[in-house]
């Protein structure tokens, strides 16, 4: 019987024992697709203990969750899970297969790709739909533009960038189902020797009021001194920073906002000479008022900014520290 | 030990650009600055670092683009590295991860590295996928964002702890020849040296044709590029810097920030 690729297959990550938000996430795009183009949706789970998510997985959603459980996968690994994805998606007949634009599907999406024969789109954060076919949105040049594009074969690996989508509020009528299988597939080109935890969180930054963010465009390391001037004026601040920042060693690592660093909501998130590539964004974008300040007018951060001031900063903070004085 | 160096000229981050008509590519307006992919930097330096550090070890460094790119050859092998190989493209413009992908495993198979490494991401495209999609083709194991290495030569491994959710690393063990695309942060990256960029202008990179290597067929459709929609309607805030001050101020008082 020849099989029709009829599915959408989200691959499913765990937080703990429960669903992380990503793969509920997936699920809203996967709806997405399923209301242009009718196919089924599925969840595929990977890993060792995963019959606890996979079943609250499959109550929360009302839908199929396939979860294969794997002793090899105590320990997480990439290598063993791309071969525990080869053997076992051909068989619940993707057309997409969903991932999160997260480090671990961005270690597999790509991979995966290749082996399954299939197009890969990364970090998409919008669906559109003309005359019934689909188009991904992915952001480029820093969140300057954004790319569409179109799957061109018959299995397209999609990963979502986090946050982009909403995780759907639905009555699930359903009880769902939960398909447990095992694998004992292990890579020998690789082993997973263990997790090394984070350095603390910096707990200022969960904390506080009002955070302001210092990116690239502040241009030297003497200029931190009048963002920490400017966070002072402010009840309840923190001073934070974008990558680029950590990276020069201009600021702790703990005090990073993004994708591989804390995700803040603060009331009010001054962002100073910050570009707002998605990567910094994603960290940020769920404050309460966002207040902008960058000499690039282009910059991607006045997309989501409530306040956008196109200047320079050694001239704009001093002025509106000097406003802040004379009170 | 062999070590092939990849990396990307990018247009920098700063240089004004629009849409171009056909809505194909962008297109650069006023005195564009190019320069080497800012995660690029960090690859060069890495497989630098290990030439240092272990003996015998060779560094070559390889770029796809236009002829303009050998600017960032010229900078690579300013930081140290041994040769330079740059797979000509006729202009600037969008290549498909998997064809640049394809071009770099054809160019890499015959010449048995040991080690490739590549940069998370480039900063125009922001894919990430070129790095993960070579190990694929070349039937390499690969591990990305890695914030850490130590290369093992004698046992043919090499240790790396890649990021993870929320400043978590995860360590591994990795069996020789690998990819590996690396975080920022990872190093320090050295300035090239006079005499390295002597070297550099006098021992030019080797050309190669794309057309010697397969073309494969496009996996997905590039259709267009475009400005993303606005996320929140922001005020833009009009006039000189102390009017611009004054209603910011206003804003946030009334807002009772301050």
């Amino acid at each position: 019987m020849k099989k029709t690729r009829d599915a959408v297959v989200i691959i499913a990550e765990a937080q703990g024992d429960e669903t992380a938000p990503i793969t509920l996430e997936l699920l809203a795009l996967a709806r997405e697709i399923q209301l242009a183009q009718p196919c089924k949706i599925r969840f595929l789970m990977v890993g060792h203990g995963t019959e606890a998510t996979a079943r609250d997985l499959a109550r929360r959603t009302g839908r199929e969750v396939v979860a294969v459980e794997a002793e090899t996968l105590r320990d997480y690994n990439t290598e063993t899970c791309l071969e525990i994805l080869q053997e076992h998606l051909p068989g619940l007949s993707p057309r997409f297969v969903l991932m999160g634009q997260t480090p671990r599907g961005m270690d597999l999406a790509p991979r995966l790709a290749v082996r399954l024969g299939a197009g890969c789109i990364t970090g998409v954060d919008a669906l559109c739909v003309e005359e019934g076919e689909l188009r991904f949105s992915r952001t480029a040049f820093g969140g300057k533009i954004s790319l569409q594009m179109a799957p061109a074969r018959s299995i397209t690996v999609v990963t979502a960038t986090p946050g982009a989508f909403t995780a759907p509020q639905e009555s699930v009528s359903s009880q769902g189902t939960v398909r447990l299988v095992s694998s004992a597939r292990r890579s020998a080109r690789s082993r997973t020797l263990g997790i090394i935890e984070a350095p603390r969180q910096e707990r200022g930054l969960s904390e506080a009021d009002v955070i302001v963010a210092a990116g690239r465009g502040i241009g030297t390391r003497e200029n931190l001194a009048l963002i920490e001037r400017l966070a002072s004026v402010f009840p309840r601040s923190a001073v934070a920073a974008s990558r680029p920042l950590c990276d020069q060693g201009w600021m702790d690592y703990p005090r990073q906002v993004g994708l591989t660093g804390a995700t803040v909501s603060p009331k009010l998130y001054f962002a100073c000479g910050i570009s707002g590539a998605v990567q910094h964004a994603v960290g940020m974008q769920g404050s309460g008022f966002i207040v902008a300040v960058s000499r690039d007018p282009h910059a991607a951060i006045f997309r989501i900014a409530d306040v956008c001031v196109v200047d320079d900063l050694e001239a704009f903070i001093p002025a509106f520290l000097a406003l802040c004085r004379e009170e | 030990m062999k070590i092939l160096a990849c990396v990307k000229q990018v247009l920098d981050s700063e240089s004004v650009f629009r849409i171009r008509e056909d809505s194909d590519w962008i297109e650069t307006e006023g005195d564009p600055r190019y320069g080497m992919n800012h995660p690029d930097e960090f690859v060069v330096e890495e497989a630098v670092a290990l030439k240092e550090a272990h003996r015998e070890v060779t560094v070559d460094v390889l770029t796809v683009g236009p002829h303009s790119a050998s600017q960032v050859l010229e900078r690579a092998v300013g930081m140290g590295a041994d040769r330079a190989y740059h797979i000509l493209t006729r202009e600037e413009g969008y290549l498909a991860p998997f064809t640049v992908s394809s071009w770099i495993a054809g160019f890499a198979e015959t010449r048995n590295y040991d080690l490739i490494l590549c940069g998370i991401m480039a900063e125009d495209d922001m894919q990430g996928q070129v790095g993960p999609m070579l190990a694929e083709h070349l039937g390499y194991p690969c591990a990305t964002s890695v914030v850490r290495e130590t290369c093992r030569p004698e046992t043919e491994t090499i240790r790396v702890e890649r990021e993870i959710e929320g400043g978590r690393r995860e360590l591994l063990e990795i069996a020789l020849p690998a990819v590996l695309t690396l975080q920022t942060g990872i190093n320090r990256p050295r300035y090239p040296s006079l005499s390295n960029l002597l070297r550099a202008k006098k021992e030019k990179p080797e050309l190669l044709d794309p057309a010697r290597f397969p073309m494969p067929e496009d996996r997905e459709q590039f259709l267009r590029a475009a400005l993303p929609p606005a996320v929140r309607r922001g005020v833009v805030l009009e006039g000189d810097t102390e009017q611009k001050a004054r209603e910011l101020h206003g804003i946030l008082k009334e807002m009772a920030f301050l």
